[in-house]
């Protein structure tokens, strides 16, 4: 133990070997009852042998000991030391328990050929699901779909960028235009997906039909056409989710110091000089932040297309998320249903980590 | 009853009921000897409890069901001894629609329970929740329940997975299971021949139409369309006309060309029956032995084709139907005034008359389903130039199903088996076709007109409305769908197919077919071929 680690020592450690012993002997012990007990479910459910259990839960307690042990176990073989693993090793198992755990089931799952009204129940089917789903014209229409959607951020960006901009200036009634400007994200997007989607943009009845016939347009209709239909699905969801960038934005804006600005008119540069040059790489970090969480926000995008288009006209609104909804709880195709979150979460990771590593890059203070 | 039929109907019989009711007290007045010669019991019994509450006296609470369980009791005790199922306990797993379903059994079952002694346990699902509960229940062997209330499309399910205990004589006899009207009496509710279903409710789709568009001088026509083939000359003819009654463009059938959760499929079925359901032939969505899907066959493609044919007419569909599911022909087109025609259940009827959005209450007709000049025998593998007509039974109503869990213990099995009985039971059942109860009329007796009309109804307006249910219920040729697994995966993957034929991404209309087909054939596949056979000739009766 290092001198600087002795400073945090409220009692001496003078641990026995013996007590090391039982350490080490119950985290085993404890961890060979786990193994045993999951074979011998195992081997039931396989219908090697009967045991007798009724449910998976004697694996689920054995578990529970064998984490109970392992954290006991921490004090009675390393002492003070352990104490302060103990802080950190029971929230560490839980994570673990609560999704590397279903992570690891998920892949099984992915890899099997289960659907739920096949009598046959769970089979391994190798790469079947991942050869089913490269040949799926749904899956890659709604992935392609996803694409624009994304890209349409660009445009909320800036769009959210000017609204902040403005609440961030000396306007008058500034706190009712920013609680104004909220509002439409504290709306549950199916409620959104009612209120406008199916009534205000009703293309018969509907107020804003009504408005484009007495504009002149003929048959109004907002979804009939596919990059109508996908325009006016971006502009809703774009609507409920430009407040929140705003938001980020605008926190943003407030705590750049107004010095830099004032130095900048003081040298004589304009308006515009002045927001392309100090506020807009000031607000890179920010800009950043809210892109990269807006792009989360963006491909968990199904609420609205379920409720409005369920992904039509001819999958022209689907996006990845609603075409799984549907193969998943219409068609009860557990294990291609998850293989496609399994290979979408793949992608989301893999994109994220680009998008992080350029954005670290454009961020970085330039010398 | 659906709710809204019964608001609507109320509506129509308070003045007849208070009619009723003055008569009443002037017949107690008279002599005895003037008096109308008492009815039998039974007939008694009847009428008692359609007085439960009365019809047009608001809506029926908890106490108005444990009275009418309690009324209906006699079949029960002609079977079970007071106290025979003491310290049994059940659970019942149903629905919780529109505070309906489960929460009338819980009324109805509560006079069984305290003469029976047996307790029963409540899993209320909402409509939503329940497929995905029922599948994963079965798929992970954990049937926590031992009384179903289910459609008889999971029949196959269940039944084909022997979940289900096989219904007792006595039971057959408890409830007079021969007096289901044609279409319910097996090979639905059967599996092997053994019957698993006590049926407490029928389904079927039925068409409706605008009077006022039809007649001498009128704009689509002196008569009313019969086939789908003037349906759609019709639908053509009127554009460009004006609706009589809003004023607005007018329109013909709506087809519903978006996705409703596998239930939009249904509506291409109603199409697609007249033209392939052929008398001689009790399959027409599956060939039996191969499980090969007719859904490409000539007469299929027609069924398709005459809805693209109307796509492809400007003016034939009001603007955006592409994005329209059924609940938006019905509730937003239809009843707003907006097109003349349409197929749909019970509801649709009862809503044009009562819901406040509703333009075309008075206006309204019904009949069948549309049949056509011509039919497809998929056994010769010709058109035949005959005339067909195929009403189709759309999800075939619920029922109550006793599971397998309750097998093994004889005195638990026939206390389940009482309980469903009392709740099938033919007394019982006229008054949830009656009163709000969520289940439509399912037996002969039940359109025993008379009875409705001496219980306050309007003659009138229940023989037109229920005729037409009666009409397609006993049709000689009803389209019934396979309970076989999964069905409703067939239905969702052909929604997205034909979505994207409707929307022009397949270039034909057999293109279309044929993508469903492929579709349907993995997933015959994935379930297992062999077993969707076996279990589609069972679900026929073959």
């Amino acid at each position: 133990m290092s001198g600087s680690d002795q400073l945090h020592v409220v009692t001496s450690d003078d641990i026995s070997d013996s007590r090391r012993r039982m350490g080490r002997a119950l985290v085993w012990g404890s961890a060979a009852l786990m193994a045993l007990v999951a074979a011998a479910q195992v081997a039931q459910t396989a219908g090697w042998r009967d045991f007798g259990f009724a449910n998976w839960r004697p694996t689920l307690y054995a578990y529970c000991l064998f984490a109970t042990c392992l954290c006991w176990a921490q004090v009675l073989v390393r002492g003070e030391q352990g104490k302060r693993t103990l802080f950190v090793l029971p929230a560490a198992l839980f994570v673990i328990s609560l999704t590397v755990f279903p992570l690891l089931f998920g892949l099984v799952i992915a890899f099997s050929n289960w659907n739920l009204s096949s009598l046959s129940g769970r089979q391994f089917n190798g790469t079947a699901n991942l050869v089913q789903m490269w040949h799926d014209p749904f899956y890659w229409n709604a992935l392609g779909n996803m694409v624009i959607y994304v890209a349409a951020i660009v445009v909320e960006y800036a769009i959210a960028f000017g609204l902040a901009l403005i609440l961030a200036g000396q306007i008058r009634a500034r706190k009712f235009w920013r609680v104004s400007f909220l509002m439409p994200l504290m709306l549950s997007p199916v409620a959104v997906s009612w209120m406008i989607g199916k009534s205000m943009l009703e293309p018969r009845f509907g107020p804003l039909a009504r408005l484009a016939r007495a504009l002149g347009i003929e048959n109004p209709s907002f979804f009939e056409s596919p990059w109508m239909a996908k325009l006016t699905i971006m502009v809703l969801d774009a609507w409920t989710f430009i407040p929140f960038m705003m938001i980020m934005l605008l926190a943003g804006l407030q705590a750049i110091p107004k010095e830099l600005q004032e130095a900048s008119r003081v040298d004589g540069a304009s308006g515009w000089k002045s927001f392309w040059e100090i506020t807009f790489p000031l607000m890179l970090p920010v800009s950043v932040t809210a892109i990269l969480i807006r792009i989360i926000f963006k491909l968990k995008l199904a609420d609205i297309v379920i409720t409005i288009t369920s992904g039509g006209p001819g999958g022209a609104t689907d996006t990845v998320t609603s075409f799984i909804f549907r193969e998943y709880r219409e068609r009860s195709n557990v294990g291609y249903g998850t293989m496609l979150a399994m290979v979408y979460l793949v992608l989301i990771v893999i994109g994220m980590t680009i998008l992080m590593k350029l954005a670290a890059r454009l961020t970085r203070p330039r010398t | 009853m659906k709710p809204r039929l019964y608001e609507y109907a109320s509506r129509l019989s308070r003045r007849r009921f208070l009619k009723g009711a003055t008569a009443l007290g002037a017949a107690s007045a008279l002599p005895a000897g003037l008096m109308p010669k008492p009815a039998s019991a039974q007939d008694n019994l009847r009428a008692r409890i359609l007085a439960i509450p009365g019809v047009g006296q608001g809506s029926p609470t908890d106490a108005h069901w444990q009275q009418v369980g309690e009324l209906c009791l006699g079949a029960t005790k002609a079977n079970v001894a007071e106290g025979e199922f003491a310290g049994v306990e059940l659970t019942f797993m149903g629905l919780n629609n529109q505070n309906l379903h489960n929460l009338l059994f819980r009324g109805f079952l509560k006079p069984w329970e305290a003469y029976t002694g047996a307790r029963i346990n409540w899993i209320d699902l909402a409509q939503a929740d329940y497929n995905s509960r029922l599948q994963q229940s079965i798929a992970t062997g954990t049937v926590d329940f031992d009384i179903l209330e289910m459609g008889a499309p999971f029949e196959g399910d269940t039944a084909g997975r022997g979940l289900l205990d096989e219904m007792p004589d006595w039971v057959s006899a408890q409830i007079d299971d021969s007096d289901l009207v044609g279409y319910l009496q097996p090979p639905v509710g059967t599996w092997n021949g053994k019957k698993y279903r006590i049926t407490i409710d029928g389904d079927c789709h039925t068409f409706a139409y605008r009077k006022d568009y039809f007649g001498e001088g009128a704009i689509g026509g002196a008569e009313v369309p019969r086939t789908w083939q003037q349906v759609n000359a019709v639908s053509k003819a009127l554009v460009g006309q004006t609706d009589p009654l809003t004023g607005l463009p007018a329109h013909g059938y709506l087809d519903p060309l978006k996705g409703w959760g596998g239930f939009g499929f249904y509506f291409i079925c109603n199409r697609a029956a007249a033209y392939v359901k052929h008398p001689d032939d009790r399959a027409w969505l599956f060939d039996p032995d191969t499980m090969k899907p007719r859904v490409n066959n000539p007469g299929w493609v027609q069924a398709i084709q005459d809805v693209m044919d109307l796509i492809a007419t400007p003016g034939a569909y009001p603007a955006d139907q592409i994005n329209a599911d059924p609940g938006t022909t019905a509730f937003s087109q239809f009843l707003a005034g907006t097109g003349s025609m349409l197929m749909w259940w019970g509801d649709v009827g009862s809503s044009a008359r009562t819901s406040d959005t509703s333009v075309v209450g008075d206006v309204v007709g019904f009949g069948i389903n549309p049949g056509s000049e011509r039919r497809y025998n998929s056994a010769a593998g010709a058109w035949e130039e005959t005339a067909n007509e195929a009403p189709v039974m759309a999800y075939i109503g619920w029922g109550i199903y006793v599971t397998s869990r309750v097998s093994g213990d004889e005195k638990k099995r026939k206390a389940a088996w009482s309980a469903a009985a009392h709740l099938g039971g033919k007394d019982l059942s006229l008054w949830t076709a009656a009163y709000p109860s969520g289940f439509q009329p399912y037996r002969n007796s039940h359109f025993n007109y008379e009875e409705w009309e001496a219980a306050g109804y309007d003659r009138a307006f229940v023989e037109d409305y229920l005729g037409s249910n009666a009409d397609s219920y006993n049709h000689p040729n009803a389209a019934i769908e396979p309970r076989i697994p999964g069905i409703f995966q067939y239905y969702s993957v052909a929604e997205d197919e034909l979505a994207k034929g409707f929307a022009g991404q397949y270039k034909s209309a057999q293109e279309t077919a044929d993508a469903i087909a492929a579709a349907w054939e993995k997933i015959t596949d994935q379930i297992g071929r062999d077993n969707q056979i076996a279990l589609y000739k069972a679900s026929l009766g073959m």
